[in-house]
């Protein structure tokens, strides 16, 4: 055999090797896990890497003395679970594109927070709140761009560590009562307020935090009354298309889009995390791309201020669970984020999202239904802490 | 006592230009062709009104093959035609014509009835009579109008049929068609839920949720247009029904065949259908009296300037192949439809692929006389383009073929363009003058977009009655170029092989003035399309005599109507209504409330006198409503129903919808890979390498892309193994070469600068083979060499495949090669980190 010949069966080893291993690894896994086995998984679906030999070893008498929430809580002090795990869980909700492939943002950073902080998370979309690093060496976060939180990223900084909380009014200048939460972070409102009607915001939040796009919620029997100008009633000739379908998503989005009238992110679309430009937030004087495209149905809805009502508290998108506390309606993102955020879907899209980032299925059983349940009931319960639902996951699928 | 509308629209602009103008108003002729003076030599005009009547009606209508065949001297009367003596024709005219309302004219109403029109169109010849009227009377005719509301006749809400209470007929009919085809996605277990959930596994859910897509006068006896049985055919279907028609028209994911599959389906509907009784409507319902769209008051409050219109489309007919021009200017311009063009009965026409409308060269001679002579024009639409990705699509086009032209206005996406043949720019208009495209002005909707062309500004586009801002930079130039043997051709180019327009024109005029700004708006201002007064009737629901809700009903295209403007008024002058509540107000049609459409749900408001004007009522919302058409506006009927009106009320409960059990999801894998991230925050922990590390980071970037983005197996491809080698090559390079990593990693007897033979030692005799292999499988997998997670391959297994890749890895030829044992070293690192010990979770 020549040594090129003998060189090419050896990459072909090696090249077999990983694949060998792969097969042998997944016919061992299931079977037989003991608590070893089932810590390391328990670490590896939190924190994304393996661990230590000690932290191994802790997690293993937690759970052969039948705490294995302790022994999860281990793996929620990785700083990798805050620096990998959440972050690249946060981040698709960040950007038009969904993709995970984008800058840390501030949007990403201000719920990395909340986990940490063990916040209520239902203040996620309402609330005064930014998190911002106070590593060394960082530019001062900025309302016209993202360095601050690019570089935190790209030089390493612990999140953990070195995530401070601030608020929006405080450091961007937002008045208070305009602040709602992740909405009015820069990251968000640079994605979903530039250009456009705004609607982008309210469609982003509704897919990110209440796991519904806008084909699982359309009803067409909502009045279109506050359907706006700009959208045809006439598409092309054809109402059919209209009455069956274009009113199906506005007849209940219009109507809460409104609470973001007076915002606008006047800038350049560079990309994701990289938009230049910053929010403006005109009080009292509704933004002009609300009234664009009027000649489309000038018989529309004229936005005049950003009050905002739910149509969908009543017909079938009732079954996404309403805070009956609530009024259903008023005036700006805040109040909208509230009423986005008290809701059943809420909770129980939080606690989907953890179930299928931890356990790497949707929900495939009865058993995974109701531990998704279980999860959503001890979230609201829990003052809507995140850490827990993150623990409770790894718990149900650390294997047996 | 009847109330009038006074249109002050009109008034405002006349009174706005007056103001503008610094003396006294110079008015225009309107255009129109002028008999030769030798055809009368009956005595001058008595008056300035009579020569009016003269040029602009009478010379019009007193050919032989027009009125004069008649109404002439010692024929019939009125003798509006004599051609003996013009002031004894004018008397005979004010007799059956109406100055104020010329559309309301006897004349017009006789031949617009089919009283010897001269074309193929009767009320083609009653608008081209209505333009000759208006002129005579002048541009006062054009501007304010009284609208004289009348009483319709009382009638009662028909029969028609509902939907049961109960799913029992929807379960054993429809319902199993729609679980077995539509589940898939119409139900919100589905893998890519879609609503409405009409196959949703809760039978109350998916009955609630079907009933906006069934049609019951698909079943109705009483169903006029369509007939009942309604039809499916390969070509489409006249039912109703959405199920149906999203199978026969749509082709929207058939079973089968999808005529046979909507065959199966109106029969299914036909099953369900049958069986329910005709009924009169809802009793508990708090009803208005009914209404069909003819019963109403026609809105002919159309005040469009008019004065320089040499051509004009309006599309009216409804039928035939020809869309006539009825601007009363000879000759007239009938442009010849051919290919697949569709007829909207609100008025306009649809064209679809191989369509277009064309006139004849002779007859479009009529543009290039009267334009090159002013040196101007305006070509005016009302459009609705189809989609907004067609480009070069001729609206409008006076041209001889797709390179040669005098003018086009058509559209390129989201722009409109216009390209005019002039002293200044090529025979084919060019270069084109076109919108801004950041402005995307052209929309699928209904617009009105005008060009206009003078010899200073060039061309210029206005959209919606605004100007566009884009400035024509050839500017004006004259038109004397023009080549007169070309054809006005509408929706196409002449060829018709290229420029196809798909949607639909409204209406097309053409001017050979161009329109100063106020005249384009008071033309955008009048609308477009047929719209009537709909008065219905609440008077035993008030007790207010002669109340009514008027609303203004017209066609919104072939498919739906469009309500506006609801008011409140009553038609006794002397009443005025005060403290009256009216919320909830709901359209109906046929004897059922529209399920889809109902803007008026959330009204809640008060007639008051304060708010109340004897004259135009009290307007009770300012938005539209669009409400799917059924039968056609010859027999559809129409009512209104109220939550509360006065102090009668209808409490309307929306139903409860119960949470559906969630239904668990496909069996998926337990395990995963580690994502992109996890894999370099894993090769950095277990090589100590950091991730800032240069080499790392830069190799990282590089092959960012193209490593694992989710942790499904099933996602994992070939791309994501060819990355993941690479970064770990990277970090394990980095290992070998930084001396106090690999010190820490190997310990401190470790050399990577020797030759192949560092290895000629077997493993298990405590050799370099066995320093190498066994700190790779403690750091890397981790456990130790006895003991190890059952989840993590054994020590024996991983140390028979290095010992093997090393063994191949330095034959004798490497055997004194420099740095061949960091080489090697390498090589047997990177296998196990990129190996699935490390990637699957």
């Amino acid at each position: 055999m020549s040594t090129i010949q003998r060189f090419r069966s050896a990459r072909q080893a090696a090249g077999t090797f990983a694949l060998v291993t792969l097969v042998s690894a997944l016919c061992a896994l299931p079977a037989g896990a003991g608590p070893n086995e089932q810590a390391k998984r328990i670490f590896d679906r939190i924190a994304g890497v393996p661990p230590s030999a000690s932290e191994l070893a802790q997690m293993a008498t937690d759970i052969q003395g039948g705490d294995p929430t302790s022994a999860a809580n281990i793996a929620l002090q990785a700083p990798q679970f805050y620096n990998t795990t959440l972050k690249n869980f946060a981040m698709p909700w960040t950007n038009r594109d969904q993709t995970v492939f984008a800058p840390l943002n501030d949007y990403v950073a201000t719920f990395i927070g909340m986990v940490r902080d063990d916040a209520d998370f239902s203040t996620a979309l309402s609330a005064d709140i930014l998190y911002m690093s106070n590593a060394s060496g960082l530019p001062a976060p900025s309302t016209t761009d993202n360095n601050h939180y690019a570089q935190a990223e790209a030089q390493g900084v612990d999140m953990k560590s070195t995530l401070t909380l601030v608020t929006q009014s405080g450091l961007y200048g937002i008045p208070t009562a305009a602040t709602a939460g992740l909405m009015t972070t820069r990251a968000a409102t640079s994605s979903f307020f530039i250009n456009g009607t705004n609607r982008a915001m309210f469609r982003y939040t509704l897919m990110a935090h209440l796991c519904n796009d806008l084909p699982t919620v359309e009803d067409i029997t909502r009045p279109p009354d506050r359907i706006r100008q700009d959208v045809s009633r006439s598409p092309g000739g054809d109402s059919r298309v209209f009455l069956n379908s274009c009113i199906g998503c506005h007849s209940g989005m219009d109507p809460m889009a409104q609470a973001f009238a007076y915002y606008d992110f006047p800038g350049t679309a560079v990309g994701d995390g990289l938009n230049t430009g910053a929010m403006v937030y005109t009080a009292g004087t509704t933004q002009a791309k609300y009234h664009i495209n009027t000649g489309n149905f000038p018989q529309g809805f004229v936005t005049p201020d950003d009050s905002w009502t739910n149509r969908w508290r009543q017909g079938p998108n009732q079954v996404l669970g309403w805070d009956p506390t609530l009024p259903g309606s008023g005036n700006g993102a805040k109040s909208l984020g509230l009423e986005l955020a008290h809701s059943t879907a809420f909770a129980q899209c939080q606690a989907q999202k953890v179930f299928q980032a931890v356990c790497y299925r949707a929900p495939a059983s009865q058993a995974d239904l109701t531990q998704v349940s279980n999860m959503t009931s001890a979230f609201k319960a829990g003052n809507y802490k995140y850490k827990p639902l993150f623990a409770s996951a790894a718990v149900y699928c650390m294997g047996s | 006592m009847n109330a009038y509308l006074k249109w002050i629209v009109g008034i405002a602009s006349l009174a706005a230009l007056a103001a503008c103008s610094g003396g006294a108003p110079t008015t225009a002729n309107p255009v129109t062709t002028v008999a030769s003076a030798a055809a009368y030599s009956g005595p001058p005009p008595a008056t300035a009104d009579v020569q009016a009547f003269m040029v602009n009606l009478w010379t019009n209508v007193k050919a032989t093959n027009r009125c004069g065949g008649c109404h002439v001297q010692g024929g019939q009367s009125p003798q509006f035609a004599r051609t003996d003596d013009v002031n004894l024709a004018y008397q005979a005219a004010n007799t059956v014509v109406n100055l104020s309302q010329p559309d309301q004219s006897t004349m017009v109403q006789k031949v617009s009835g089919g009283h010897n029109c001269w074309l193929a169109s009767p009320s083609a010849c009653g608008d081209t009579l209505t333009v000759w009227i208006q002129n005579w009377a002048g541009s006062s005719a054009t501007g304010s109008q009284s609208i004289k509301l009348i009483a319709p006749p009382d009638e009662t809400v028909g029969n028609s049929k509902t939907f049961p209470t109960s799913p029992s007929g929807f379960q054993t009919t429809i319902y199993p068609i729609v679980t077995q085809y539509c589940s898939r996605c119409h139900a919100p277990t589905a893998l890519t839920p879609q609503q409405p959930y009409f196959a949703s596994a809760d039978i109350n859910e998916a009955y609630s949720n079907a009933q906006a897509k069934i049609d019951l006068a698909d079943a109705n006896p009483t169903n006029a247009n369509p007939p009942v049985p309604c039809t499916v055919s390969s070509t489409g279907t006249t039912c109703l029904s959405r199920f149906v028609a999203r199978l026969a028209i749509d082709h929207h994911n058939c079973w089968s065949d999808c005529t046979t599959d909507a065959q199966a389906m109106l029969t299914a509907i036909e099953n369900f259908a049958n069986p329910i009784p005709l009924t009169t409507v809802d009793p508990s319902l708090v009803i208005s009296k009914a209404l069909t769209m003819f019963d109403g008051t026609v809105a002919s409050g159309q005040n469009r300037y008019t004065t320089s219109q040499i051509a004009l489309y309006e599309f009216k007919t409804g039928t035939g192949t020809i869309a006539y021009d009825t601007s009363g200017v000879e000759p007239e311009l009938d442009l010849n439809l051919t290919g697949n063009y569709t007829w909207d009965q609100g008025w306009g026409v649809i064209f679809a692929p191989n369509s277009k409308a064309q006139g004849t060269s002779t007859a479009s001679a009529k543009l290039y006389n009267m334009i090159t002579s002013s040196g101007e024009f305006t070509i005016e639409a009302w459009v609705s383009p189809a989609n907004v990705a067609q480009t070069g699509a001729n609206i409008v086009s006076y041209s001889g073929g797709p390179q040669l032209r005098d003018a086009t206005l058509s559209q390129m996406a989201f722009q409109y363009a216009a390209n005019v043949r002039s002293s200044v720019t090529s025979t084919n208009g060019a270069p084109a003058l076109v919108t801004n495209p950041k402005n995307q002005l052209a929309q699928a909707a209904l617009q009105h977009v005008v060009l206009t062309y003078d010899p200073v500004n060039g061309r210029k586009l206005y959209v919606n009655g605004v100007f566009t801002g884009d400035v024509d930079s050839a500017g004006g130039g004259t038109l004397a170029n023009w080549d007169n043997t070309f054809a006005l051709v509408v929706g196409n180019e002449t060829s018709g092989t290229a420029n196809q327009f798909q949607g639909e024109l409204r209406m097309v005029a053409i001017h050979n003035r161009a329109l100063t700004l106020p005249q384009i708006q008071q033309n955008y201002a009048a609308g477009v399309g047929q719209k009537y007064f709909m008065l219905f009737n609440v008077t035993p629901l008030t007790g207010v005599p002669q109340s009514y809700v008027m609303m203004t009903l017209s066609l919104n295209d072939n498919y739906s109507y469009l309500f506006s403007n609801p008011t409140f008024i009553s038609l006794d002058s002397t009443q005025t209504p005060n403290g009256i509540p009216i919320s909830g107000l709901r359209i109906g049609i046929n004897g059922t409330e529209a399920t889809v459409g109902q803007s008026y749900i959330p009204l809640n408001t008060t007639v008051t006198s304060a708010n109340y004007n004897s004259s135009t009522g009290q307007l009770l919302s300012s938005v539209g409503a669009v409400i799917a058409l059924q039968n056609g506006p010859a027999t559809d009927q129409f009512f209104l129903s109220f939550a509360q009106i006065g102090s009668q009320t209808h409490v309307y409960t929306d139903p409860t919808y119960a949470i559906p059990a969630p239904v668990p999801g496909p069996a998926a894998p337990d395990l995963g890979v580690r994502t992109f991230e996890r894999l370099a925050q894993t090769m950095s922990k277990v090589t100590g390498v950091p991730m800032t590390d240069t080499n790392v980071a830069t190799v990282y970037a590089n092959v960012l892309s193209a490593l694992p983005p989710v942790p499904d197996l099933a996602a994992y491809s070939a791309a994501n193994q060819t990355a993941i080698s690479q970064l770990a090559i990277a970090y394990c390079s980095e290992l070998v070469n930084t001396t106090n990593l690999r010190q820490s990693f190997f310990g401190a007897g470790f050399d990577p600068t020797q030759g192949g033979n560092y290895f000629t030692a077997p493993i298990n005799t405590t050799s370099n083979r066995d320093t190498v292999i066994n700190a790779l499988y403690i750091n890397l997998v981790g456990g130790t060499l006895s003991a190890n997670l059952a989840t993590q391959p054994p020590f024996a297994g991983v140390q028979a495949e290095l010992d093997s890749l090393i063994t191949a890895l330095t034959p004798a030829s490497y055997a004194t090669t420099a740095n061949r044992s960091g080489v090697v070293t390498k090589a047997a690192c990177a296998a196990l980190l990129g190996s699935a010990s490390t990637m699957v979770q």
